[in-house]
């Protein structure tokens, strides 16, 4: 039975009417043990099918583990958004664990953003993502009910499709609670910058670029 | 096996995301601002958390508004002034602001239902806000401690948790809760619930809410992370009842201006300033009623600044070199 009902389906072959550059999403799944991998594969396999520039591509985590290790995936399910085609360019946009609920239309957003091949951030924020000299790793806690999270998702999502050193996960907090308990999640949106730094709530702009400055300070203190 | 209800649905797309005017506060300031910004032709959106999260709103009978003799209820009066914003063309929406981008040209306002856009946003929340003020509230925010429901009900699932509160909002979370947690217990500081009907009948027949009416909270515990909380029945001994989390809805005397995430500077206790226009120091960002603290805090005088700031937003918009008079 499908995930999306017709009415979606419909809604969402018109938003994607419009996109301009091919689109690829790579699910990385797993036969057995992997709680939500068949409906994560699904909901990619149900919105490729909507649209000729959405290309799917679908591994297993264990038999295809180069392929997982290109893309540094460390858990499943993994959604990667990344640009498709002749070119294909690989922003640092993941999902880990199914992107349901609330993060779905992140997801939709996600395919739009890349599919435009353009983001859009302050001035001041590409300025200093382009001078900017060390990695930085997003880690955005959610939960599919969260109405604030997606706004947290975008966000980092942004900053990874504008930097090459920017790279940002979404990580359903439920499904992987040895996660939450290392980052000590109980609230949602909570994200975590390089392990050490951390943002509650879905903040403006100005104020995540200020917790980055503060991540890039401390790794250039060493 | 954990359960999920799958849900893969696109937003509805009934709201549209931009407007020429925000207004952040549906009481009888952001009301009364609507009234005018709408009849001013200016595409007006009101957010509002909900009839009973305002001290109109939640105002049992009120005789001294000019021109309404009543007795009349807030709510009543609150409901009077959106229709008649609604009448001229302003939208309603219900749902609660978390963030807002304030500079540049165009302005945003993050709600749970979206993101929407504006090239002036109207602050007129109020002053129902408060601090952490119960023991331990403030030490366990994110450890269990938590202002939404529909945010960390999940780390809840088969618990016992406890929600304070009295109104709609309380309310409703309390009953998102049933999906996840084994035992809620809604603890209501007032001696009867203070929401509309419906929803009060919903959560007190509802077999997981356990609801102790007139009980005070008095502290949150716990080792890291919450444990359990101590309720005071009036007239009776403390209580302690074990509890993952504590979802806290209470209301106080505070501007409510957390949303804004101290992009605005405030007074000392927390009120916002503006001039003579009740313009912030943020171009096209006003701020009225309560959140200034005025020396009199009254829905007319609420109504007033809610006006003062739509006739300024339509200057400002329109690029008017004098405010324009609607003596229509």
């Amino acid at each position: 039975m499908a995930l999306l009902s017709e009415q979606d389906q419909e809604q969402l072959r018109n938003e994607f009417a419009g996109i301009q550059q091919p689109v690829k999403l790579i699910v990385f799944t797993q036969e057995f043990e992997c709680q939500y991998c068949r409906e994560t594969r699904q909901i990619a396999e149900e919105v490729a099918d909507l649209s000729d520039q959405i290309s799917l591509e679908v591994y297993d985590y264990v038999a295809d583990k180069e392929i997982a290790e290109q893309y540094n995936i460390d858990k499943i399910p993994a959604t990667i958004v990344m640009a498709g085609g002749e070119e294909p360019l690989d922003y640092g946009i993941r999902y880990y664990g199914i992107p349901s609920g609330y993060e779905f239309s992140s997801l939709i957003h996600d395919i739009l953003m890349v599919g435009d091949g353009s983001v859009e951030l302050a001035a001041e924020t590409e300025q200093w993502l382009a001078d900017l000299t060390e990695p930085l790793h997003f880690q955005v806690f959610v939960t599919p009910t969260c109405p604030y999270c997606p706004q947290a998702v975008l966000m980092a999502h942004k900053m990874a499709m504008a930097s090459e050193l920017v790279t940002a996960d979404m990580v359903e907090a439920s499904e992987f609670p040895h996660l939450s308990m290392k980052y000590n999640v109980m609230g949602v949106p909570r994200t975590v910058i390089n392990e050490d730094f951390h943002v509650e709530g879905a903040v403006p702009e100005h104020m995540l670029l200020a917790k980055m400055q503060e991540a890039v300070a401390q790794i250039l203190k060493f | 096996m954990m359960e999920l209800d799958f849900n893969f649905g696109m937003p509805d797309e009934g709201m549209e995301n931009d407007y020429d005017v925000i207004i952040i506060g549906g009481g009888p300031g952001g009301a009364s601002a609507a009234i005018y910004t709408a009849r001013a032709d200016l595409r007006t959106l009101v957010i509002d958390k909900g009839l009973t999260a305002g001290a109109l709103g939640i105002t049992s009978k009120i005789s001294n508004y000019p021109g309404v003799p009543g007795p009349i209820s807030g709510a009543e009066l609150v409901e009077i002034m959106r229709s008649q914003a609604e009448a001229f063309g302003a939208k309603f929406l219900t749902d609660k602001v978390v963030g807002v981008e304030i500079f540049g040209e165009t302005k945003s306002v993050i709600g749970g239902t979206g993101v929407y856009n504006a090239k002036a946003i109207i602050l007129a929340t109020g002053s129902m806000g408060r601090t952490s003020t119960v023991p331990g509230e403030a030490e366990y925010l994110g450890r269990g401690v938590s202002y939404c429901a529909t945010c960390d009900g999940a780390f809840f699932r088969d618990q016992d948790v406890v929600v304070i509160g009295n109104n709609d909002e309380a309310l409703e979370e309390a009953l998102f809760l049933t999906k996840f947690a084994s035992n809620i217990h809604l603890v209501v500081h007032t001696p009867d619930l203070k929401a509309r009907e419906s929803l009060a009948q919903e959560a007190l027949a509802h077999p997981k809410i356990n609801v102790r009416l007139g009980t005070h909270l008095k502290e949150i515990t716990g080792n890291g992370k919450v444990e359990g909380v101590h309720i005071q029945p009036r007239g009776r001994e403390r209580e302690h009842l074990p509890v993952s989390g504590a979802f806290v809805y209470l209301q106080g005397g505070k501007p409510i201006t957390d949303y804004l995430m101290e992009q605005l500077e405030t007074t000392e206790q927390g009120c916002l300033i503006v001039d003579e226009n009740m313009q912030t120091t943020v171009p096209g960002i006003y701020a009225i009623g309560d959140l200034l603290c005025a020396h009199i805090k009254q829905a007319v005088i609420a109504a007033s600044d809610g006006v003062i700031a739509a006739v300024a937003i339509d200057k400002y918009i329109n690029q008017r070199k004098a405010p324009r008079s609607d003596w229509n």
